[in-house]
């Protein structure tokens, strides 16, 4: 029983792995899906599951680590996590040894030239996605255009001051 | 900073910086915390390769972080590089995230609780919009179509919320032809 579970876990997390375009958010939904089918937790865990993973430090793909916890324990958590990361860290490995080798070549000067106000502005959507994601009120929008200036104003600031300062801002406006 | 004998990166540095960023990264904002500590504050990698790792990160399948954390730990210090920056931006939090799971479950239902959250995270979101827009302001680099790019993926996939993989096709087609009408303009 203990065994098909951690089965099951590695089978919903590793393919799911190389199919994360676009960062973890985009197998959100599926994760849900497959954590209710297998009957792993409720609809209302799984939100409060997916909360605690945005909340928390650490990237919002810990997510899987959580639900592994809920399915079978710490076993669990680790056996989901491994699932999630592995395979993708293992082609971004090969992929950078890869990229790494075309260092200086005129193609890759010209595709990172090309490419590299895609990256930026990839980064700043997800940002703006993150904001929108939220209750998206006046105050949480107000509260990153602030962190915006002050991180503009002073790049090498201390983020856990500012972060500290949002977050009371939050609670006190929201 | 302290380098080795050889000048290479000390392992011992790069777990420490990365376990850091794995557990003060509150509410997100990870990748604007690699920026900081690996482009701001430490002459590890210049504005021009960190947006080439981090568009290689984004491209392929995965957390986008991680992938960036593992290219830059190979950079650094090669296989063991990559896997103990990648263990230490992990494990830790990993290890909070589920006692935090364990422990205080019901108070993330609180409306203070959620707010706070809710703030934090918007504080996280300024962040990396302000890598963001620094980001975009390296790679013009004087000229006016990479402002475009950057602007009209912004708008695509932040504003309007078009598909990733076929936005990101077309904006990468788009931005190769004006990239290459500007240097033939310029011959």
């Amino acid at each position: 029983m203990r065994a098909s579970v951690l089965w099951d876990l590695a089978a919903v997390f590793a393919p799911l792995s190389l199919l994360a375009f676009g960062g973890g958010q985009s197998i959100v939904a599926d994760i849900d899906h497959q954590a209710l089918a297998h009957g792993w937790m409720t609809q209302a865990q799984f939100v409060d599951l997916f909360a605690i993973s945005r909340a928390a430090p650490g990237p919002g793909a810990l997510l899987a680590t959580l639900v592994g916890w809920k399915a079978a324990g710490w076993v669990g958590a680790a056996v989901a996590s491994l699932a999630l990361f592995v395979p993708s860290s293992l082609l971004a490995y090969a992929m950078a040894a890869l990229w790494r080798r075309f260092d200086g070549h005129p193609a890759a000067h010209a595709i990172e030239t090309a490419l590299a106000p895609v990256a930026a502005g990839l980064l700043a959507a997800g940002a703006v996605a993150v904001v929108r994601a939220s209750s998206g009120s006046l105050v949480v929008w107000a509260i990153a255009g602030v962190a915006l200036a002050i991180f503009m104003a002073r790049p090498k600031l201390n983020p856990l001051a500012v972060l500290a300062a949002a977050g009371a801002a939050g609670a006190l406006l929201g | 900073m302290n380098l080795e004998a050889d000048g290479r990166v000390p392992l011992r540095e790069l777990a420490l910086l990365f376990g850091r960023i794995g557990l003060l990264s509150f509410g997100g904002g990870l990748t604007a915390w690699v920026h900081r500590e690996t482009v701001v504050r430490r002459p590890w990698l210049d504005d021009k390769e960190f947006l080439s790792a981090l568009m290689l990160a984004q491209i392929l399948p995965g957390s986008n972080v991680v992938n960036l954390t593992i290219y830059i730990g190979r950079r650094l210090r090669g296989p063991v590089g990559a896997l103990v920056s990648v263990v230490a931006l992990l494990v830790p939090p990993m290890a909070l995230v589920v006692v935090i799971a364990a422990l205080c479950a019901s108070l993330m239902a609180d409306a203070t609780v959620h707010h706070a959250l809710e703030g934090v995270a918007a504080g996280a979101a300024g962040m990396t919009l302000s890598v963001g827009v620094r980001s975009l302001r390296a790679a013009m680099g004087g000229r006016v179509w990479p402002l475009a790019v950057g602007v009209g993926v912004v708008a695509a996939i932040g504003l309007m919320r078009w598909p990733l993989v076929p936005t990101v096709a077309a904006a990468a087609l788009a931005a190769f032809a004006l990239a290459w009408r500007a240097r033939t303009h310029a011959r």
